[in-house]
């Protein structure tokens, strides 16, 4: 194959399928991620918070869960999830199953990304130097007002641009989902294949559409993170 | 004023303190010396609790910041199960008080040590604890390190604590509306600027702390503290951090204060301005205060041998 009919093939992809495959694939990914990192900070906020709690089974609990989902792959998980949660919620099985497909791995990406945004919290708050805790305290402020006033707005700053990283990898790894035919940009990859036969152009084609819109999201993380050190 | 007893440190295996008494009195300028790794700095941090000490118990204005340290109070032995034990094989009471003392033999857990020692416990903790918050608001403290807090400006980080607390004291006597609010912030933002006129900063009030030197910050973390109008002040090794030419103007700010007749606690290596300044100083060692008394005994005819040794090195 030369390199211009692989550039015809890739104008064919586009031209062809823009409209109804591609486009709705972008939507789905982007949705997608969206939910699992709106639904990964709110878990993963609540998890840094309960590890930080006094109780020890809820502490060992939430490690156990943040380390079962960092030691196994993710494609397994969206599997655990494809098959767990109509398992849980029976009512599931009368939805359309792109529909349910799509629930179930929203929850389970949302979950794995709950885990790493609990950790990337954790680590937020713990570089935060200790001695900013220590003057808040002796100046006689509870441990409570020392973290929401001064640790917590500082964490922040760390917390942010390691949040868009993981909102980069959540885009990449929606791809996975595919297997489960959620109508995502890679499921739409293999539809395309499967009238066209071109796998090459339309690879490229995806693979393209996956760059800018991860490299976008970098440059934008950027932009904000420079804008914060400003502002300190 | 303050008081610490026979108060124990470890961490981990290792033992940091190993039984430091001693009482701060109004006024007094007490100056805490020893070698790195001696300390020193553990006992000041055990003053306001930034370190929970593993036995024995801090004092403040006559209220109690730590539990109850049972060794510390007679009473309390005799009322255990251990000296009844001891008692009924017929020792005498002083011997097994002194005996339960040496030997660390009462055993709280489960309270194998009876109904009426737990109680003489709690009614001496009741009617003598002060929570800790509050006892630190009248504990300024001082970091190696300033701790200025970053995510603030300079005056904010003066009203933060004054401000802070302040509404809570309000809202304690239910008196908390937008107009005490109003003057409370005024009052604080007034104090702020005072005292930031006081130490010739007053133009930096609203720039952030990464902007300034060491001995800018350092200043600031001193009125930061002496915002909260406290009784004592507590130093660790304020000048340690700051480059050569600015400790001048971080030990002028706190010469003014002992002069103005702060009682203050300073861990510093600064030998000639524990000299100069204060009214007692204390050399530890190895977990120990080894030898006390006022600066001139202490640096000019010093007794004991490790203070010897360390101050050949250090003058």
């Amino acid at each position: 194959m030369t390199f211009s009919s692989l550039l015809k093939g890739m104008w064919k992809v586009i031209s062809l399928y823009w409209k109804d495959l591609l486009g709705s694939g972008i939507a789905f990914t982007l949705l997608l991620a969206l939910i699992a990192v709106i639904g990964g900070v709110i878990i993963g906020t609540l998890f840094a918070v309960g590890r930080m709690s006094k109780l020890k089974v809820l502490r060992g609990l939430i490690v156990a869960i943040v380390e079962v989902v960092r030691g196994t792959p993710a494609l397994l998980q969206l599997y655990v999830g494809y098959f767990f949660v109509p398992a849980f919620f029976p009512a599931m099985n009368s939805l359309d199953p792109t529909l349910m497909a799509f629930i179930c791995v929203a929850v389970a990406l949302t979950i794995n990304s709950g885990a790493y945004v609990s950790e990337i919290i954790r680590s937020g708050i713990e570089a935060v130097d200790k001695g900013q805790t220590e003057a808040a305290r002796s100046l006689g402020l509870s441990g409570k007002d020392a973290m929401l006033d001064i640790v917590l707005p500082q964490a922040v700053k760390n917390i942010l641009p390691a949040l868009g990283n993981e909102f980069i990898t959540i885009i990449k790894e929606t791809s996975l989902a595919s297997t489960f035919f959620v109508g995502e940009l890679m499921t739409k990859y293999k539809n395309i294949v499967g009238v066209t036969y071109d796998s090459v152009s339309t690879l490229m084609v995806v693979g393209i559409i996956y760059f800018i819109l991860d490299f976008a999201l970098s440059k934008g993380m950027k932009t904000l993170e420079r804008s914060m050190k400003a502002h300190a | 004023m303050l008081e610490i007893k026979n108060l124990y440190k470890n961490f981990g295996s290792l033992k940091v303190l190993k039984g430091v008494s001693t009482s701060i009195e109004k006024g007094e300028v007490v100056s805490i010396i020893g070698a790195s790794g001696s300390g020193k700095s553990t006992m000041l941090r055990c003053m306001n609790l930034l370190e929970t000490p593993t036995f024995g118990e801090v004092w403040m204005e006559g209220k109690l910041l730590t539990p109850v340290d049972p060794y510390l109070h007679p009473e309390v032995i005799k009322a255990s199960n251990t000296f009844k034990a001891l008692t009924a094989q017929g020792m005498d009471e002083n011997a097994a008080i002194a005996k339960i003392k040496a030997e660390d033999l009462l055993q709280e857990k489960h309270n194998k040590e009876g109904k009426e020692y737990k109680a003489l416990m709690d009614k001496i903790y009741k009617e003598n604890f002060i929570d800790i918050d509050h006892a630190r608001r009248k504990m300024g403290m001082v970091f190696q390190q300033f701790n200025l807090f970053n995510n603030k400006t300079v005056l904010q980080n003066i009203m933060y604590a004054p401000v802070k607390t302040g509404i809570e004291e309000l809202k304690k006597a239910k008196n908390y509306n937008k107009e005490t609010k109003a003057k409370l912030i005024a009052d604080s933002k007034e104090r702020a600027e005072a005292l930031l006129k006081r130490i010739g900063l007053a133009d930096k009030a609203n720039v952030y702390p990464s902007t300034l030197s060491g001995g800018q910050k350092q200043r600031i973390a001193i009125v930061r503290a002496l915002a909260m109008n406290p009784d004592v002040m507590l130093f660790d090794e304020p000048t340690s951090a700051l480059d050569p030419e600015m400790i001048g103007e971080v030990l002028d700010v706190m010469k003014e204060l002992a002069k103005e007749g702060m009682t203050m606690v300073i861990v510093t290596h600064e030998m000639g301005f524990a000299r100069e300044v204060s009214d007692r100083v204390l050399f530890v060692d190895n977990g120990n205060i080894a030898e006390e008394g006022n600066p001139e005994e202490v640096f000019s005819k010093p007794k004991d041998a490790h203070l010897k040794d360390f101050l050949s090195k250090v003058l």
